[in-house]
């Protein structure tokens, strides 16, 4: 499903924030990207979703070089990706329905079909109670699953997520975590960068280091 | 795509609502500029109306010597009519003449009583065809008019209408010289005003465009309330330019009377109405579209 060869990228001048790096994540797989801070997870993340191009090397997604696409290819691309941030990114003026049916309605769903498939991501997820209210009247955990939702709604192949739990407690965490792996239970690749090792431990899946840029280890 | 339209729609008009402010105030700019350019569009299009009007009724009057033979008169007649410019003609005899100026000048109609015999000359009114009267071609013809036997003099009154026109033309260059600068300058407000909406919903269109959605629906909201601006603004200054007309119509009808020359005096036709309004929509696209390009 992914697989980077000799991925590199450079800011400013000669500081790389990821060097040489070549993975590959097979479709269905779950894995966590790990390692500290400024590791370079939310770079490959950035380079996965095609927010930054790569200075060197290559990325492919289900076959697909993201340096070859154009913009709107590009935004087309990540129609098919789910992605979970760390802080959401909710909007805010949007009620939960609203934020989880903008995918569908952008790409064309009729009112009917938007809702229908909104609501049943809703109530998989334990939210269909709250699909009214707005993210701010929501709790971190409730709004991480809102964020979720949005990701799952257009059942992509993949789901990209950066620090999903980071902003939340550890009994919600572990819930976050959980629905991660029954998301990846139903087929989808999951890539989740967290640093949380009690979290990987929990979930026990296969884990890619990064340290400094470099991939260090993958286990 | 019906979908895309009712998104940009009410995208726009949300954030036109939230920032109604400075909406207002951008409106009224176009309104300003459209104003300043209708208004040298109504004086120029009432300008070549009247041109127009008076070209339609422009004539030679051809007058005849009193000796003119009826050899002479029948060759002028067949001149007149094959000329395609002449569009009908009409003989008016010394005595017609007298009747008209009695009628004309009664003060001074017994002054012509009085002499011993009529002065008025006997002439023929050429009324022109304006579609088939070309300028030099038409002067040519009078001048040769003026050499034919029997003729005593040719008077045209093309001249005047002819410096009419071109200040007309002068009036409409400047119009759209003036507008042209009001306009560059509502286009760079309306891309302000919709600048700051972009910034006011930019976590918004960052996240919709993470989730991958088109650049032209992310473009198409700011582009929508740039129209819905520009078209405002136009109808504003239509409804002001109206209003202003009916005022000095009214004033220049009460000056005049209802003279034939004050009553022809209108307001714009839809047709430059309909430009007015596409011209501030298209105004408010461009400057939605200055805007609205940040977004890649």
């Amino acid at each position: 499903m992914i697989e980077t060869s000799h991925l590199s990228k450079m800011y400013g001048r000669g500081i790389y924030a990821l060097r040489d790096v070549s993975l590959v994540v097979e479709k269905g797989e779950f894995v966590f990207l790990t390692g500290p801070s400024g590791a370079g997870k939310s770079t490959l993340l950035r380079l996965l979703l095609r927010q930054e191009l790569a200075t060197e090397g290559t990325v492919k997604v289900a076959g697909r070089d993201l340096a070859k696409l154009t913009p709107n290819q590009a935004q087309s691309y990540r129609r098919a990706v789910g992605f979970v941030f760390q802080d959401f990114k909710l909007i805010p003026s949007k009620t939960v329905l609203d934020n989880v049916g903008l995918v569908p309605r952008v790409l064309g769903a009729t009112s009917v079909q938007q809702q229908r498939r909104t609501f049943q991501v809703l109530k998989w997820l334990g939210l269909q109670h709250r699909m009214n209210a707005y993210p701010l009247e929501l709790s971190g955990g409730e709004q991480q699953r809102v964020a979720i939702a949005r990701a799952l709604v257009n059942e992509p192949a993949l789901i990209l997520a950066d620090e999903p739990t980071g902003n939340l407690d550890p009994d919600l965490s572990l819930e976050i975590m959980n629905l991660f792996r029954d998301i990846n239970a139903r087929g989808t690749t999951v890539l989740v960068a967290t640093h949380n090792r009690e979290l990987m431990r929990h979930v026990g899946r296969r884990a890619i280091t990064l340290d400094h840029g470099h991939l260090v280890e993958t286990s | 795509m019906a979908h895309w339209f009712t998104y940009c729609l009410e995208e726009a008009a949300a954030s036109l609502w939230r920032q109604r402010v400075s909406v207002v105030l951008a409106v009224c700019t176009i309104a300003a500029a459209l104003f300043v350019l209708g208004g040298f569009l109504l004086v120029t299009v009432n300008l070549d109306r009247a041109v127009s009007r008076w070209s339609a009724a422009a004539e030679f009057s051809i007058y005849l010597d009193d000796e003119i033979s009826q050899e002479q008169r029948v060759a002028l007649n067949a001149l007149l009519r094959e000329h395609p410019a002449v569009a009908s003609r009409e003989y008016v005899s010394k005595a017609d003449a007298a009747a008209r100026f009695t009628r004309d000048f009664p003060d001074l109609a017994a002054g012509l009583a009085d002499m011993a015999r009529n002065p008025l000359p006997a002439s023929i009114e050429v009324r022109l065809n304006p579609a088939r009267a070309d300028g030099a071609a038409i002067e040519a013809f009078a001048r040769r008019l003026a050499q034919t036997p029997g003729v005593a003099d040719v008077r045209f009154d093309r001249q005047w209408l002819e410096r009419l026109g071109r200040i007309a033309a002068g009036v409409r260059w400047v119009g759209w010289s003036l507008g042209s600068v009001l306009l560059l300058a509502s286009v760079l407000t309306v891309a302000t005003v919709v600048r700051l909406a972009l910034h006011a919903r930019r976590d918004e269109v960052d996240i919709m465009q993470l989730m991958g959605a088109p650049i032209g629906l992310l473009r198409g909201p700011l582009v929508t309330e740039g129209v819905i601006q520009g078209g405002a603004g136009a109808l504003v200054a239509l409804a002001a330019l109206y209003g202003v007309f009916a005022v000095v119509r009214g004033r220049l009808l009460a000056v005049l009377g209802a003279s034939a020359d004050a009553a022809g005096i209108g307001f714009l036709p839809w047709s430059a109405a309909a430009l007015l309004l596409l011209v501030g929509m298209a105004v408010g696209c461009a400057g939605g579209y200055l805007a609205a390009r940040q977004v890649r």
